[in-house]
């Protein structure tokens, strides 16, 4: 080692990096500490949005992000706040760019903090490449639509809301339902047929119980190194919260755009994410908007849901998960109401179903994948499968028609094709959407099953399907007819 | 109270013989629907307590086999956690090693030629009037107003390290 450092000084070797010498100027004059704001003078050269380290006296480091440049001020936001700094003692060190993170595969099977730093004892994540947090805007002209399924092994997404490679796909749930659940059970079961598939589960604003869930019943992924955990815990910085999905993301767009593989974005929860851009924004004195979200809260998720999707010339694909609680129900909230404008489709649970103890408790009826038959039907799932949801859907309709009308009337009351109606919903909410916490149904499975629920009703009722497929799929046909 | 006449009693036989036989059939009746009903019942009982048994067995099997699953993954995690940890370990030594090795380039006869372009490096950076002094860890650390240049050695290979497109190799492999 010795030696070769020695040739390097020697005049001959290549000259020192100086790139590397600037990102060392540290800076100390700082002139305010304010909440988790630090503002430093006598600052040149610096731009919005770089990325900062903060040492301070003790040894301990501290990161930050340039939020405001003026004349030779920069406001930075601290990510862990500014609680112990004193003026005196701080030096920061600018880094001539914003956040970048190292990607690549090494990032497989690693468990990191929302901030990319290993939780898992390990040393950092390296990797092929470093490219900044936010992401490239991506040339619209070399993306590819949605296509082909992705299979999460769960009956009621697979049959009636199917997931697409490179679609975005939210799961708007209220406070106290099984999101986390279901969210965790989609990363774990999850694939593309025939395709390497990685999934990149950013967590924000989590319990240290919810984590350590998450943590375990993603373990066999994680270990086959397939996944990616990036955990933002609820007494994380608030800031960090911010760079998570970004983190996610980048990690994801490099491992499906090089590494050519199927990756699927899982981000929980993104009301806790929201929560903290709005913190960023009282802090930075906007003027705030809706509920005190900042105006461009629309374009903020925007720029991270849109990094989803396919791009011509590569195999792999980019597909997004977000959670969203909405709080008090409320899907008039910002930020359900902003994220169903950018997203196609979503799956909404529901407290009413949860209550009749049917897990996933999917709202069917709310629910939608706009890209579906994009990713079902013949040569994708199954020939019958577009038609199946329909029926099923277009019958769970009647069914909640004749449940409101048994309970004016009385079920005596009702004729004959009305309680089938209310035999099928039973039998479709018992047999289909029911399902157990670590099962994979195949989509054969599911489709059978859907067909069994819809045997309990009168094959005229059954119009949205082609006799083809009547005669083939429906259960006991001679015995019916 | 009187009683019958005696020729009554002849007379009252068959209907005495047909209430006789309507009650026994009743009672015949009665006991073979307590029987069935008996039999039902123990047969529902049996049904159920083999249902509850089934179901008890299936849930302990299921129960057992999350269980399961959790510990595998669990020893799973420890033992990742194990290697990654030696990982970390044996970078932690790397860089040590390099800081060490840094520190010996004090007594090297090309220490001073560093030293001067060490300097001509922080000049460049913070201006021409930087102060620039000799860090006791070897090196230099330049001043000029609140900025500051650290290139003391230590610091110096860090940046080294971090920055050695191999180095992770040594690690990861």
């Amino acid at each position: 080692m010795n030696h070769e450092r020695a040739q390097e000084i020697n005049g001959t070797g290549p000259a020192p990096p100086t790139p590397a010498f600037a990102a060392q100027i540290s800076h100390g004059d700082v002139r305010e500490l304010r909440g988790p704001l630090l503002v430093a003078g006598g600052i040149d050269g610096v731009g919005w949005d770089e990325f900062a380290t903060i040492d301070m006296d003790g040894g301990e480091q501290r990161h930050g992000l340039v939020l405001e440049v003026d004349r030779d001020l920069a406001t930075l936001q601290v990510l862990e706040t500014t609680d112990g700094m004193s003026l005196e003692g701080i030096r920061i060190r600018f880094e001539g760019r914003p956040l970048h993170v190292e990607v690549g595969t090494e990032w497989l099977g690693r468990v990191c903090n929302g901030r990319g730093e290993p939780l898992d004892g390990g040393p950092p994540v390296t990797g092929s490449a470093t490219l900044p947090v936010s992401g490239w805007p991506l040339n619209p002209v070399y993306r590819e639509p949605p296509q082909e399924p992705v299979l999460t092994g769960i009956s009621v997404i697979d049959g009636l809301t199917t997931l697409v490679r490179g679609q975005k796909l939210p799961i708007f749930s209220v406070p106290g339902l099984p999101h986390l659940t279901l969210a965790t059970q989609i990363a774990a079961q999850a694939a593309s047929s025939g395709r390497s598939f990685r999934v990149v589960f950013a967590a924000m604003g989590l319990t240290h119980a919810d984590i350590a869930y998450v943590r375990d019943r993603l373990e066999s992924r994680s270990a086959g190194g397939e996944l990616v955990l990036l955990l933002n815990a609820a007494d994380d910085p608030v800031i960090e919260r911010i760079l998570t999905p970004r983190i996610a993301l980048t990690i994801a767009e490099h491992l499906a755009y090089t590494e050519e593989y199927d990756v699927l974005v899982i981000m929980s929860d993104m009301t806790s994410y929201a929560e903290a851009v709005r913190e960023v924004s009282a802090a930075r004195r906007e003027i705030p908007a809706r509920r005190a979200y900042p105006g461009y809260l629309y374009s903020d998720l925007a720029t991270l849901y849109e990094r989803c999707g396919r791009v011509k010339g590569h195999d792999g694909s980019v597909t997004i998960i977000p959670v969203l609680t909405m709080p008090g129900g409320d899907i008039t909230h910002p930020v359900p109401d902003l994220t169903g404008y950018i997203t196609e489709g979503q799956i909404v649970l529901s407290p009413e179903i949860a209550a009749r103890g049917i897990y996933p408790p999917v709202d069917v009826l709310s629910s939608l994948s706009r890209l579906m038959r994009n990713g079902a039907g013949k040569d994708r799932t199954r020939e019958d499968h577009l038609d199946v949801a329909a029926q099923v859907l277009a019958a769970m309709a009647r069914a909640r028609q004749a449940t409101e009308l048994a309970e004016l009337i009385g079920e005596a009351a009702l004729s004959e094709t009305d309680r089938s109606y209310i035999k099928y919903q039973t039998l479709v909410e018992n047999g289909v959407f029911n399902q157990g916490r670590d099962e994979i149904r195949s989509i054969e499975d599911t489709l059978g099953r859907a067909w069994t629920a819809l045997a309990a009703l009168p094959e005229q009722e059954l119009n949205m399907v082609s006799t083809a497929f009547l005669e083939n799929y429906l259960p006991q046909r001679n015995h019916r007819s | 109270m009187t009683g019958l006449a005696p020729e009554s009693d002849a007379a009252l036989q068959p209907v005495r013989m047909a209430l006789r036989a309507a009650a026994e059939k009743q009672a015949a009746e009665l006991q073979d629907e307590a029987r069935r009903n008996a039999n039902a019942l123990v047969e529902a009982a049996r049904a159920e307590a083999a249902a509850i048994l089934s179901a008890a067995a299936q849930e302990g099997e299921s129960a057992a086999r999350s269980e399961a699953a959790l510990s595998l993954a669990r020893a799973r995690r420890e033992a990742h956690e194990l290697v990654l940890a030696q990982r970390n370990s044996l970078r932690m030594e790397l860089h040590r090693r390099v800081r060490e090795a840094a520190a010996g380039l004090k007594s090297d006869p090309r220490y001073a030629k560093l030293m001067a372009r060490l300097t001509e490096q922080c000049r460049e950076l913070l201006g021409r009037d930087a102060v620039v002094s000799e860090s006791p860890e070897g090196g230099v650390v330049a001043e000029a107003g609140s900025r500051r240049l650290d290139l003391s050695l230590h610091v110096l290979a860090g940046i080294t390290v971090e920055s050695a497109p191999g180095a992770r190799a040594l690690w990861t492999r």
